[in-house]
């Protein structure tokens, strides 16, 4: 393999791993854009994804990618429970309720997860593993692609969603001014639990592209993720979703980069080092707006 | 607004009561037939929870099997000559050093525990050697691997004894076995001369572990001048789940075969990324502590033709009196557990036997004295291959010595796993290595 073949193979990866963490990333913004809740414990969503897309596999056998769309279902319902029972009742009451009520929330989704599910390391097998594709001179697995196109399908769908429909422009009008929005009569309580369970709903994707990648997974293994997650909309901009979009790609080609330039050791440390440089050059980061 | 303040409340009182479910095990778990007053308190270091929470808990359960069987067939008997039954003790490490530094602190300040065994992870037992040293307790380490738990200067280690064989010992062993066995076979399928030098790619976790095999591999290709050139070396981070830029760097490299110095949650990964996605179709060589059922699984056919370097398999046992040990030690476990032990289950299982003997040795629970008799120790092997069938440690270092050896993956696609079949040494093999017909040499770039 010459060195453009090398450098293009390991672009490759860094593009997979951005869609992960768009759609961790996205997610995570769609809820903080909203209801400007911090909430740490995004990455455990992403797990449960992972478990009811292996779960479901287990059970029937059927194509994960299908199992994609009912894990989504699942999380928007867990997810609309959970800012119930949960942040609704502290929101406004100050950003340290919100940061220990997901760090418990954590230790309850790992420590329910394994209860259910045991801790040993799982990992679901793609139907379309060992199957590649000739794009020039890389031969990429089939799995990435459809992992990528699933990525900007689900995008799409969600750019729509918040463009076309009036649910979406409510989520919006709520976003931008939630006062405004509640003047002029949004149900703003009901804005919230959608955001909330569309953003589960957008980690639980992550969740399921994750395992049928081939990566393992355990109960614990979210809260890496969820800390690179934070450190992308950060980056991006905080509430903005094309700064999520371009932070989780940055991110993925800067780790994948690092990790080939530099060694693994630098895998995650690389994303810090970008994330401060850009705070300092433009502390609300790259798409974000003064005041969020 | 009350009933709001309500729900939380009871949620996180429900948080706390769960995360004390896992994170403190019960404390104390009596076997079968223990007195009250009159027993033998022996403190197990595993990990119940946090990520090495499945090897932690195979750990625990096999000291309770070891002690079952002690116990049932009359205890430890002491110098009185009274007979002596064994009382475990579990302490959860958390998987953390600091879970660590607090499980043994508890087991020797209020459990008051007569003797310590286990310990997984070097990084975590590593954490809480000072307070062995403090309190001055025979410490038998049965499943943290790096060669520091003995041999770091910084600490009095005179009371911890090493029941694992080491990075350093198995490193060794496997750079020795790629010389002996497969340096030979990819020049014979190359149609090389014997001097072509082999090309060998390390990937290892940037932990004491994964170093720990790395500076192994360094240290026997310089000292024994072995023709064996070391390609590409690239680390990873403890619990990554994509190796794919590493691999794709070692590729890069031509490499004739891949050593990773990795725990089985990244070697299943690592080999079916490098085979799956990357295309690297090369002998893949494995730790020890790989050597698992679920390690089997998680490789499907992608662990065909890979290497395992072993003392206790699940799948797998040398001919001979071990073979039956090691069968009874997996039935007996099954009974109670309804699973099979792994590999540091086994150790820890042998663990419980040494103390047992140690404290009969000694006749006492005297700490200086069960220190002496563990430093005296000539014990017959339990189940696991020991060098001279004794179990013994050495005098600078209070390490015991182990046959280990080389297995080979096989794919049986009825069961959609591989199984290893062991290759080497000689006087333990049951057939020869060979290599896969997808092999590919590496060469020159």
């Amino acid at each position: 393999m010459d060195n453009i073949g090398v450098l293009l193979q390991i672009i490759f990866w860094g593009l997979y791993a951005g869609c992960i963490y768009i759609l961790l990333a996205t997610g995570l913004n769609l809820i903080f854009g909203v209801m400007k809740v911090v909430n740490f414990a995004h990455g455990e969503f992403l797990m449960i994804g992972a478990y009811i897309t292996f779960t479901i596999f287990i059970l029937t056998g059927f194509n994960p990618y299908l199992i994609l769309v009912l894990s989504m279902l699942a999380l928007i319902g867990i997810g609309a429970v959970i800012e119930r029972l949960c942040f609704r009742p502290i929101l406004g009451t100050g950003k340290l309720n919100e940061i220990f009520l997901s760090i418990g929330l954590i230790y309850i989704i790992q420590n329910g997860a394994a209860m259910i599910w045991g801790d040993a390391w799982q990992s679901v097998k793609s139907p379309y593993a060992g199957i590649t594709v000739q794009i020039g001179s890389l031969d990429v697995p089939f799995d990435y692609i459809l992992i990528m196109v699933f990525t900007a399908a689900i995008l799409c769908g969600l750019y729509l969603f918040l463009k076309k429909t009036t649910i979406g422009m409510q989520m919006r009008a709520s976003s931008q001014n939630r006062k405004g929005a509640m003047l002029v009569g949004i149900d703003v309580e009901r804005i919230d639990i959608i955001s909330f369970g569309l953003g589960c709903a957008l980690a639980a994707a992550a969740g399921t592209l994750w395992v049928v990648s081939g990566q393992v997974f355990n109960p614990y293994m979210g809260s890496i993720p969820a800390v690179k997650a934070f450190a992308i909309i950060i980056l991006g901009g905080l509430g903005s979703i094309p700064g999520a979009i371009i932070g989780g790609l940055l991110m993925g080609l800067a780790e994948n980069g690092a990790a080939y330039f530099l060694g693994g050791i630098w895998k995650d440390a690389i994303s810090f080092v970008i994330l401060i440089i850009v705070l300092v050059v433009k502390p609300t980061g790259l798409f974000g707006e003064k005041g969020e | 607004m009350k009933k709001h303040v309500l729900t939380i409340a009871v949620l996180i009182i429900t948080a706390v009561l769960l995360a004390g479910c896992t994170q403190t095990q019960p404390a104390t778990q009596q076997p079968s037939g223990t007195g009250s007053t009159s027993v033998i308190k022996v403190g197990v270091i595993a990990s119940l929870t946090g990520p090495a929470s499945n090897v932690g808990t195979n750990m625990w359960q096999s000291a309770q099997v070891a002690a079952d069987k002690i116990n049932a067939e009359g205890g430890v008997t002491l110098k009185d000559g009274s007979k002596v039954q064994l009382k475990l003790i579990v302490g959860d490490d958390e998987s953390t050093a600091t879970g660590g530094q607090k499980a043994a602190t508890k087991l020797i300040t209020d459990d008051k525990v007569d003797i310590l065994v286990g310990g997984y992870s070097s990084a975590v037992t590593s954490a809480y050697e000072q307070t062995i040293a403090e309190y001055k307790i025979p410490f038998i380490v049965t499943g943290a691997s790096s060669p520091i738990i003995t041999h770091r200067p910084d600490v009095d280690t005179s009371y911890i004894f090493h029941h694992c064989p080491t990075t350093d010992t198995y490193g060794e062993y496997t750079t020795l076995f790629i010389d002996q066995v497969v340096r030979p076979a990819v020049n014979k399928k190359l149609n090389a001369s014997a001097d072509r030098p082999f090309r060998l790619a390390l990937l290892y976790q940037d932990t004491a572990f994964g170093k720990g095999i790395q500076t192994a591999v360094n240290n026997t290709i310089t000292k024994n001048k072995l023709n064996i050139q070391l390609v590409s070396q690239q680390s990873f981070r403890m619990g990554d789940s994509d190796f794919r830029t590493q691999l794709t760097a070692i590729k890069a490299a031509n490499p004739d075969a891949v050593y990773n110095g990795a725990f089985p949650n990244e070697g299943a990964p690592i080999i079916t990324q490098a085979r799956r996605d990357i295309g690297l179709n090369t002998i893949f060589l494995n730790a020890e502590n790989n050597d698992n059922a679920q390690f089997y699984k998680d490789l499907g056919q992608y662990g065909e033709g890979a290497i395992i370097e072993s003392r206790y398999s699940p799948y797998t046992a040398p001919a001979g009196e071990v073979s039956e040990a090691q069968e009874g030690f997996k039935q007996s476990y099954f009974a109670r557990f309804g699973t099979y032990p792994d590999m540091m289950g086994a150790s820890t299982y042998e663990g419980v036997y040494i103390a047992a003997k140690a404290i009969g040795n000694a006749g006492t629970t005297d700490k200086t004295a069960v220190r002496q008799a563990l430093v005296d120790l000539k014990m017959p092997q339990v189940i696991e291959a020991m060098k001279d069938k004794t179990i013994s440690f050495s005098p600078e270092f209070r390490e015991s010595t182990f046959d280990l050896w080389m297995e080979q993956l096989s794919y049986n696609a009825t069961i959609g796993e591989t199984r290893p079949v062991i290759v080497w040494p000689d006087n333990l093999k049951t057939t020869d290595f060979v290599l896969p017909p997808w092999y590919v040499a590496g060469s020159s770039p």
